[in-house]
């Protein structure tokens, strides 16, 4: 492992590059990613989970068929994406042009106490990837190269993976824990309020 | 270039209530039974999108994706696969309050001829009921429309996910 950066600065870095689109969903891993997320900029087109571990980039999936409109940005953890390694096809098989999973990979279960996991053992999740037909997968081990691939990811069609490999931080703040409003402020934020959802019907 | 008139009635009738609810983009993991759902909606239903998943818990994760863009998501799957999603309804959609209309192809019924299919068979309404998701069995087609609307509007407007339970009964009856 040669990550030289952070975690938390890489999650910086995301929300820098989406400072001016406020509307751009970023959905985040349950945990750490998630806790990273809040800490570096909470903002109401972030969702973040508190379960479902595996789940974000199936769910980041979904908002990119809905809505081929907005970039939608997946922050998983390694961990997470091993959990669902079947999402990796089902992107290569339906390939939304905006969706961007970027896997922040420090080899190990960081938000249960630091277990190894398999990409510290020769598991690539790029290869992966690319192997489930997501010819635009990258992997990035600083903040300069991140900052490159998440702006290619903004102007170039995908879907993207971009596997980050970044250290370990100790995230202090969590989220909140109200979930209903975790994701009604989500969906008003990113243009599909959910009155509107419920509202319609053929 | 529809050919309704050779498809099964409970099948047509099944889409008939997704459409009717507003419902335009569908998840599955494929089984026989749904194979015959999955025909009319190509057939008969041109604005409404399929999408394959490659286990249960994973369509449900897509759902949850499309309801937060605004789109009402059904999902389907066989009863099989109902253990593999419980994750996605009591982590994600049950916390969240995301609905998603569920159709449940039904195996392991009295008359399964495969035990692999009967534990989850018989237990799928007592794991339903004790996440409190409300389900209906449909086994006549002229009672599926109905009921698949009637699921469909509970879950969009409580904001919960709810399930039509497919007989084999029905499911079995074959095509006009």
């Amino acid at each position: 492992m040669t990550a030289t950066v952070t975690r938390l600065e890489a999650t910086g870095i995301v929300l820098e590059a989406l400072e001016r689109d406020p509307a751009a969903p970023i959905i985040a891993s349950l945990g750490h990613p998630a806790y990273d997320l809040f800490a570096a900029g909470d903002r109401p087109a972030n969702f973040y989970t508190w379960g479902s571990m595996g789940l974000a980039s199936s769910m980041g999936l979904g908002l990119a068929l809905a809505r081929p409109d907005l970039p939608v940005f997946v922050l998983d953890g390694d961990g997470s994406l091993l959990m669902n390694l079947g999402s990796l096809a089902t992107i290569g098989w339906t390939k939304p042009a905006r969706l961007v999973v970027i896997v922040w990979d420090n080899g190990l279960y960081g938000t249960t106490g630091g277990q190894d996991t398999a990409t510290a053992h020769g598991a690539d999740l790029e290869a992966a990837a690319r192997a489930m037909g997501i010819d635009r997968s990258v992997t990035v081990r600083s903040a300069e190269d991140l900052r490159r691939a998440v702006a290619r990811a903004l102007t170039e069609p995908g879907p993207w993976v971009i596997v980050a490999k970044v250290t370990e931080s100790r995230p202090g703040v969590k989220p909140s824990l109200d979930y209903v409003a975790i994701k009604e402020r989500f969906m008003a934020a990113i243009g599909s309020p959910e009155a509107a959802v419920a509202e319609s019907s053929a | 270039m529809s050919m309704t008139t050779s498809a099964a009635p409970w099948a047509v009738a099944v889409c008939a209530g997704v459409a009717a609810a507003g419902s335009r983009h569908v998840v599955y993991v494929p089984d026989n039974p749904l194979s015959h759902v999955l025909r009319v909606f190509a057939d008969c239903h041109p604005g409404l999108r399929t999408t394959v998943a490659t286990r249960e818990e994973e369509a449900f994760g897509i759902a949850a994706g499309l309801y937060a863009g605004g789109v009402r998501p059904t999902v389907m799957l066989q009863s099989s696969g109902l253990g593999n999603s419980l994750n996605a309804f009591t982590s994600l959609l049950i916390p969240y309050r995301i609905p998603v209309l569920t159709i449940i192809s039904m195996r392991g019924e009295p008359g399964e001829w495969n035990a692999a299919q009967m534990p989850m068979g018989r237990a799928v309404g007592a794991i339903l009921d004790a996440i409190a998701i409300p389900h209906e069995t449909i086994a006549a087609a002229d009672e599926a429309e109905a009921a698949v609307k009637r699921a469909a509007d509970l879950a969009f407007t409580s904001r919960l996910p709810a399930a039509c339970l497919l007989s084999r009964r029905m499911t079995q009856q074959a095509s006009a």
